[in-house]
């Protein structure tokens, strides 16, 4: 008993401070309780400064509150360099410290291809990309100087595979699947690793919104459903935890075999 | 030289498996056409006669060159034996062996069955064909190979090496084999002048009837339609080549577009305007 303890504890995230942008879509908001649940404090943003994800995010922060943790939401741009460093200078003054970071950016959009105008094209890699480079950056300050960190970014199977009217989205989640490899290589002796975690075709998703179309989806699916955003989270728990200390630079697919699928 | 006239394969020795029909025979001739002479191998001699014919009046097809030249040997892709004396056979015919195209195989034994279904017959008879059948060529061609100073060896893969398929064990299992068959053979001969690459081709006309029907002729696939054979032809060429002479270990799909996707249906489309601008 006292061993079966001992391995809980090593997936405790007790006295640990988390930071999930993003926590204003499903599976960022999974991620955060999750976190909480398993004893972090738990900051949480939004990606853009839309009324609807500030809701969200509120609501997410009273999850959390609800667990008994710690924690705050803040809306912000994710692709505004000083939003972002102001976020993380919140969540270590009012968190202490910051352990993990929890990059669940989602900009979602998708158009065909003549359509998406350069603005469009800007923005959306702005917020998906250019946003994680900024939060992993800003984060870099206290993990380094601490000595240890956590780094997970949430993407999808849009990072691994193409999508009709899906050009900018794609390429910015393939683009934060591989900034996942390269800083954990670069950060592999400072004790911060990076990983991401894959999200399947999830409850939730905006681009799920037509209903034929996502019934079609799941009836393709090899498990003929989606996944729910908690499925999605659970995993995020170990990555932060101190068992997870030798995982570096993977991608943790959760996604009921769809990458299986030819 | 110009590029084009890297595709000139005059007077290389190509060894093809499976060349009594289908893409194996596409293959085959399309090599022909760039000037090699032909090994075709395969169980049914009356088919690799005709493909002997075909290489013999499609070969070469251009002025001075003597007729195609084709030596059909009946081999068991499955007996050790039955390999070695085909490439006995090729050695003999035509001093030596520049390209081996491993093209045999199929999607036959026990398909269509969940796996506590497959027989072991059906396993063994299976994976020695797609799979254990490609070892037996290359060792007994390699050899030659070394000697000569360099080769080229071709596999044939699928998307279902790299994929799975529902009710599909044996197969997937064997071309997945020959992925990593072949990247160990780059490995160890990068060194001797000896490329070692996969094609992935999709769906083809002659492929099993059943699995053409069940995709619907192609219309699931991205591009809405089959493989043609004389599109494989090329790209056999190109791996054959001086062109690819850094491609080493690697797969080239050429299926139509299917496995840039796969995690969705073909034709879904989502329409997402950003939130902001809408």
């Amino acid at each position: 008993m006292a061993q079966a303890d001992a391995r809980r504890e090593q997936f405790s995230l007790q006295g640990k401070a988390a930071l999930v942008i993003g926590a204003s879509r499903p599976v960022g908001r999974a991620v955060a309780v999750s976190l909480a649940e398993a004893g972090a404090d738990v900051a949480v943003s939004t990606t853009t400064r839309s009324q609807r994800e500030e809701v969200a995010a509120n609501s997410c922060a009273n999850e959390v509150w609800a667990l008994n943790r710690k924690g705050f939401a803040a809306t912000i741009d994710a692709a505004s360099e000083a939003d972002v460093r102001s976020l993380l200078e919140r969540t270590v003054s009012e968190l202490g410290r910051l352990d993990v970071l929890v990059n669940a950016h989602d900009l979602p959009f998708a158009k065909p291809f003549q359509e998406v105008t350069p603005n469009e094209w800007r923005r959306v890699l702005d917020v998906n990309l250019t946003g994680v480079y900024l939060a992993c950056r800003a984060a870099a300050e206290p993990m380094l100087s601490q000595g240890s960190g956590r780094i997970i970014n949430v993407v999808s199977l849009l990072a691994e595979r193409g999508m009709v009217n899906g050009a900018a989205y794609c390429a910015a989640q393939a683009g934060v699947m591989n900034l996942t490899r390269a800083l954990a290589l670069e950060w592999a002796r400072s004790g911060i690793t990076v990983n991401a975690i894959g999200a399947g075709w999830t409850e939730g998703m905006a681009f799920l919104a037509n209903e034929d179309a996502r019934r079609q989806l799941e009836r393709y699916l090899p498990g003929k459903r989606l996944a729910q955003p908690e499925e999605i989270a659970g995993v995020a728990v170990y990555l932060a935890s101190n068992a997870a200390e030798y995982v570096t630079g993977q991608v943790v697919w959760i996604e009921g075999g769809a990458l299986s699928h030819v | 030289m110009g590029v084009l006239d890297k595709l000139r394969l005059d007077g290389k020795v190509a060894v093809v498996t499976g060349a009594g029909r289908g893409l194996g025979r596409a293959m085959a001739i399309a090599l022909a056409e760039v000037g090699c002479d032909i090994v075709a191998a395969a169980r049914t001699r009356s088919q690799i006669e005709e493909t002997a014919e075909l290489v013999r009046t499609e070969g070469h097809p251009w002025p001075g060159r003597p007729p195609g030249r084709c030596l059909p040997v009946p081999t068991d892709i499955t007996a050790p034996a039955s390999v070695q004396a085909m490439i006995d056979a090729a050695i003999a015919e035509f001093g030596r062996i520049d390209i081996l195209l491993n093209n045999a195989g199929g999607a036959t034994e026990g398909m269509g069955k969940p796996v506590e279904q497959v027989t072991d017959q059906e396993w063994r008879t299976g994976i020695d064909t797609n799979l254990s059948g490609t070892f037996y060529c290359c060792r007994a061609a390699i050899p030659h190979m070394l000697q000569q100073g360099g080769g080229k060896i071709i596999n044939l893969t699928s998307g279902f090496g790299l994929r799975g398929g529902r009710d599909n064990f044996m197969y997937t299992t064997a071309k997945a084999g020959l992925i990593n068959f072949t990247r160990s053979l780059a490995m160890t001969y990068a060194d001797r002048n000896i490329q070692a690459n996969l094609i992935a081709p999709g769906l083809f006309p002659h492929d099993n009837p059943a699995m053409v029907e069940w995709w619907r002729g192609g219309k699931f696939v991205p591009m809405g339609r089959l493989g043609r054979d004389e599109e494989l032809g090329p790209l056999c060429v190109f791996l054959a080549s001086d062109l690819s002479s850094y491609m080493n270990g690697d797969i080239l799909a050429l299926e139509g577009g299917g496995l840039a996707g796969g995690h969705a249906p073909t034709g879904f489309a989502p329409l997402v305007l950003l939130e902001e601008e809408a």
